[in-house]
């Protein structure tokens, strides 16, 4: 609430600040033309074989360009604030949700914690117990990481690895491991076409960017996961297509998908839990690749699908190969 | 009821947290509770309507429906069942939210496992003490209200509404003390089950709600009165 009263605030604002300055430039066009009467009257009373020079237009027209400077700088300065309170929205909800990926497994850890410090816990229970622990802490470890590599990235500091890879081979390698870690059945996955080409990779980050991709298609979907991987390949750049069986990303969201912070919240959708940052990651990751990203989805309930575009590796380019490796 | 009754209450523990939710259950199980778990809001509502519970743990940030709506669906058909929030949220609103939707009380994560225990106890302790006292008596008749403690639906003139189940209790309290001077700190520790230094204006709002209710002219109360620096009193 405190929100919409600020944007309304200042919206009032702008509005006065507007009328202040058309009040402003009529007023200096009144005084402007309403001298020029009296200077071509008075003067030619008084003193008419004085060659009157009339005010220049100079002032004059420098003046309103001054006073439409001055309008459109508040026009800017209005619109960016709007989006920062836009953003603050955004990073408020992103606080709240981040609250949220910290204090669960941290609760956890500590609930456990306490249950083995004030029962007899059974040793096989104990066991197991360690296990959840263990979990928690590297669910904790990867929020945190993520956390310090958003700010890395807003930073544009990228020293990453690139090296040359075979695009199909690598790709899938990647997507698999990422399979591994999130317990999918590798038969959940389905591989078609070739790419056959290399392509200037740092593997860690592909495979955050598919860590993520795989990671929203098991939050997001009700039915047993189905990912489709299709590689394709034109003259200048390789295409994957990441598709998935899920409940698909309603139309008027797919183009705020890739926003930081934002989340899609929705009743169908089986999972709340994250923090806004996965696609802005894979985003901007890509665009460190020189590549594109580009998301589909036929409505909701009808899958979601991910085009990456990705450069393909020419030996010409190995020149720049040193350049892009400081990248 | 005894405290070995208490240990055979059935729990409805609604988290999808997987690790949490084990921990939770584990551990009421210990306790002697018949636990079962739900993982997510459609299910919360599934077990709620098919079986009875004597208390729900509820988490507010699940899929499907979240916590306020499953407590609201469950005071819509259960009036007195003892909801116990457990939310990561911290906000204010968040809490005022919760309580208003009708949980009886509120936990935030990360929590202490013997706090945790002893507010469930204590929840089914009044639970407990509530339904001992409305059997006996359920629809209690003063001026020209009439409270059903039973299913906390209320007349007063010719109007009618529905009770939450803290202002029943409240109530509840206050006519079992009838004449008597009944503090804020008692209404705290007995009702909340509260600490009574920290939330002292918590009591002040719910008797200006109730005096809406029942008094005649809620700023010259007739039955819910004002003890000065002392407390309130209910007389007829």
């Amino acid at each position: 609430m405190r929100r919409k009263h600020s944007f309304v605030y200042n919206l009032v604002i702008f509005i006065l600040a507007q009328l202040v300055w058309l009040a402003v430039l009529l007023l200096w066009i009144y005084w402007y033309v309403s001298n020029n009467i009296i200077f071509e009257q008075v003067g030619e009373k008084i003193a008419p074989q004085i060659v009157y020079d009339a005010p220049s237009v100079f002032p004059f027209v420098g003046g309103i360009v001054l006073l439409t400077g001055l309008s459109v700088s508040l026009v800017l300065i209005f619109r960016h604030l709007n989006i920062q309170i836009k953003l603050n929205t955004l990073y408020d909800n992103f606080i709240a949700n981040v609250t949220h990926e910290l204090k669960s497994p941290l609760s956890s850890i500590q609930l456990y914690l306490e249950t083995l410090n004030s029962r007899d816990v059974p040793e096989e229970k104990k066991k197991e117990f360690y296990v959840l622990m263990m979990r928690d802490a590297e669910r904790l470890k990867n929020l945190v990481n993520s956390i310090l590599e958003i700010a890395s990235m807003d930073k544009k500091k990228f020293y990453k690895d690139f090296e040359v890879y075979k695009a199909d081979e690598t790709i899938k390698k990647i997507i698999l491991e990422s399979a591994e870690q999130f317990q999918l059945k590798e038969s959940a996955i389905r591989f078609s076409g070739d790419a056959g080409c290399d392509i200037l990779l740092d593997r860690n980050s592909i495979k955050t960017v598919f860590d993520n991709l795989v990671d929203n298609s098991i939050k997001y979907s009700i039915a047993p996961l189905e990912i489709m991987i299709k590689f394709k390949r034109n003259t200048k750049k390789t295409e994957i297509e990441f598709s998935d069986n899920g409940i698909g990303i309603p139309n008027e969201e797919i183009k705020k998908i890739f926003q930081k912070f934002h989340r899609i919240y929705d009743k169908d959708i089986p999972n709340v839990k994250g923090t806004g940052l996965g696609l802005y990651v894979v985003r901007e990751i890509i665009k460190n690749h020189k590549g594109k990203i580009f998301a589909f989805s036929e409505g909701k309930g009808k899958g979601s699908k991910f085009k990456i575009e990705l450069p393909i590796y020419t030996e010409k380019k190995k020149i720049c190969k040193g350049k892009q490796k400081g990248f | 009821m005894n405290d070995e009754q208490l240990d055979k209450s059935k729990i409805l523990l609604v988290e999808d947290e997987e690790n949490l939710a084990l921990g939770l259950e584990y551990n009421l199980s210990e306790e002697g509770y018949k636990v079962t778990l739900a993982r997510d809001g459609k299910e919360a509502i599934k077990f709620f309507d098919e079986s009875d519970f004597d208390l729900i743990v509820l988490d507010i940030m699940l899929p499907y429906f979240n916590g306020f709506e499953i407590a609201k669906h469950i005071r819509e058909k259960h009036p007195q069942m003892p909801i116990l929030m457990l939310t990561a949220r911290t906000q204010v609103e968040d809490r005022v939210k919760g309580l208003e939707l009708g949980a009886d009380d509120y936990l935030t994560k990360p929590f202490h496992l013997k706090e945790l225990l002893l507010r469930i106890k204590g929840m089914l302790k009044r639970k407990s003490w509530y339904q001992k006292v409305v059997i006996e008596n359920p629809i209690y008749r003063f001026g020209i209200n009439e409270i059903n403690f039973e299913n906390l639906k209320c007349i007063s003139g010719k109007k009618g509404f529905q009770l939450t189940s803290y202002e029943a209790m409240i109530m509840k309290y206050l006519i079992e003390n009838k004449d008597k001077v009944v503090t804020r700190k008692e209404l705290l520790e007995n009702v909340w089950n509260m600490n009574p230094e920290i939330e002292t204006r918590t009591v002040d709002n719910f008797i200006v709600r109730l005096r809406k209710y029942f008094e005649v002219d809620p700023s010259n109360p007739q039955y819910i009165v004002s003890v000065r620096s002392a407390g309130y009193m209910f007389q007829v």
